[in-house]
């Protein structure tokens, strides 16, 4: 079945210069293997399409239960170049958890 | 436990344990948290970091209209309030709020501190930071400022950059706490070393120990941003922060192998894992190298665990020798920008938005606007989560109301202002109920960022103290 992101994950977006980073963490431990599998570098810049022009990189962190994802050129230019109302990038984390993942029902516990 | 000590002076013993409070998370941040801290916490410094990426920036042109202004005044409201009782506990305050203008910083908190008896109180304070007089000499000794987003060429910059500033790290922060500081103003200085040098004062950690210096960086990492580390901007669970009206900023109690986060008493707010954890990597790239001018911070592997109500223990972080160049921030003009806005209610409030665009526009084009960039978004559809947005027609058609918002990007002054006076006319010419709110829409400079890399002795720091008379 499918699901937000945002039900077995949290986290938060920061910006430098145009880039975004957003770190996602699993809710409970046995999601973050969930989160490995299906939240890849390409399935997010497939999420995000036009939004984020630049390379993708995914870090993880097992001992966090998390991830730190690296977006460049995401933010339309960054801080006062950018024209979008949310230039630094605020909401770019929930923009992140609103990706559909698809995952087994019995997975979920 | 360490109780709260009288004022301590250079030359007594180190504590072991340092208690170092985060004060403040950016320029126009609430005083409350800093102020509660000073008053009910038993912290020995707190570290006030006013400085984002671009906020240079915005404080060299403030400064070249008014030479007295480019400092965050904030601050001096904040001393105002606590800088007296600080001062009296023996808490030193650290703080970069000094911007491009230490100097101005220093002598109005000069004559504050005066107006409140505080003579003998040492004001600590660094500069050199900014750089900009020094780009030709750079260059000409192979110094190629190049970008380090891979954009542009800084030939095409040169002539308009207007701050060239240099993240520097601990030391001659530090120096001024060895000379006696009670409080430490600087320009540019990291966020983190502001937190890492009473560290390095206190448990007698030396410049090339990575580990413990990683530690300080990480401690500092996780108060720096003010109340987004005690539950502010919090995604785990933000309904079970407690009194967000009283937030509390976080605390560091560190010691040599690891350190607590904390709060205040009596306060607002939440720690534990999760929220660590969301500030824990924000604004962190690659977590096995997180280069700061002071150290280059590995918490690829770090833990934390929850010891206590709102106390989590930050362990596992890994230090290695600090990168051989520094970060240099250069601001430079960038052009002009202005956004208007219209708002629309029910019925059909996105299709009439949508057809004032297109008048606008229309208008715009036989204006023959040259813009480098237009923007239309939806306020209430379509304007945080753009591409990833909600689109189904079905759930937009009964919008109780969207604001229309047309951005652009222009060159010159004079094309930017080709949009402003289009917008409120549409009350009367354009779809029903539109609303003109908020007055004209003023025209913006955009200030460029441009971050590159230049060695390490390409800037001559200094420390100074001054003392309150």
């Amino acid at each position: 079945m499918q699901i937000y992101l945002n039900q077995i994950a949290h986290g938060r977006s920061g910006d430098k210069g145009d880039t975004s980073n957003v770190c996602v963490f699993a809710r409970k431990p046995e999601y973050y293997g969930i989160i490995a599998r299906e939240v890849t570098p390409e399935r997010v810049k497939a999420h995000f399409g036009d939004m984020v022009r630049g390379e993708i990189v995914r870090y993880d962190v097992p001992s966090l239960q998390g991830f730190n994802f690296v977006m460049k050129h995401a933010l339309g230019g960054g801080a006062t170049h950018s024209l979008r109302l949310d230039s630094l990038g605020k909401s770019m984390g929930s923009a992140f958890l609103r990706m559909k993942i698809e995952v087994a029902e019995d997975e979920l516990g | 436990m360490k109780e709260t000590e009288p004022k301590r002076k250079e030359g007594e013993e180190a504590m072991g344990k340092v208690i170092i409070g985060g004060g403040q998370g950016f320029w126009g941040d609430s005083n409350d948290a800093a102020i509660h801290m000073v008053r009910n916490s038993d912290i020995n410094y707190m570290a006030c970091d006013y400085l984002a990426e671009l906020t240079m920036s915005i404080l060299a042109r403030q400064k070249l209209k008014n030479p007295k202004a480019g400092y965050a005044r904030d601050f001096l409201g904040m001393m105002k309030e606590c800088g007296k009782e600080a001062y009296e506990k023996g808490i030193r305050v650290l703080t970069n709020a000094g911007g491009m203008n230490i100097e101005g910083l220093v002598e109005a908190l000069a004559a504050q501190a005066s107006e409140q008896g505080l003579s003998g109180m040492k004001i600590g304070y660094v500069t050199g930071d900014e750089i900009s007089d020094r780009i030709p000499a750079l260059l000409k000794e192979g110094v190629t400022f190049e970008n380090m987003d891979d954009t542009g060429d800084f030939r095409d910059i040169q002539d308009k950059v207007f701050n060239a500033n240099v993240y520097f790290g601990h030391e001659p922060t530090l120096e001024c706490l060895r000379q006696g500081a009670d409080m430490v103003i600087t320009g540019r200085s990291t966020d983190s070393a502001l937190f890492l040098a009473p560290c390095m004062h206190e448990l007698g950690w030396e410049a090339d120990d990575w580990d413990n210096l990683a530690r300080g960086i990480m401690a500092g990492h996780l108060l720096e941003c003010g109340g987004q580390g005690a539950g502010g901007n919090y995604d785990y669970g933000w309904r079970d922060v407690s009194r967000m009206d009283e937030l509390g900023f976080p605390i560091a109690e560190v010691s040599e192998d690891n350190f607590v986060i904390t709060k205040a008493p009596d306060c607002g707010g939440i720690i534990c894992e999760q929220s660590c954890k969301e500030q824990f990597l924000y604004e962190v790239h690659d977590p096995a190298n997180y280069l700061t001018p002071d150290v280059n911070v590995d918490i690829s592997q770090a833990t934390l665990t929850q010891i206590g109500e709102n106390r989590v223990r930050v362990g596992n972080i890994r230090g290695r020798r600090r990168p051989d160049m520094l970060k240099l921030s250069l601001g430079y003009h960038a052009g002009y920008k202005v956004a208007g806005m219209l708002s629309f209610a029910w019925p059909d409030a996105y299709e009439k938005a949508q057809y004032a665009a297109d008048i606008i526009m229309k208008k715009m084009k036989r204006k023959n606007l040259a813009a480098e960039e237009v923007r239309i978004d939806y306020i209430g559809v379509n304007a945080l989560h753009l591409g990833v947005a909600e689109t189904d027609p079905e759930k937009l058609k009964d919008l109780n109301e969207v604001v229309l918002r047309i951005a652009i990007r222009t060159l010159t002054k004079e094309e930017a202002y080709k949009l402003v006076p289009e917008i409120a006319p549409l009350q009367l010419n354009g779809p029903p109920g539109a609303s003109f709110f908020g007055g004209r829409a003023k025209v913006q400079e955009v200030l460029g960022l441009w971050p590159c890399l230049i060695p390490r002795d390409a800037v001559k720091l200094e420390s100074h103290i001054l003392e309150v008379v």
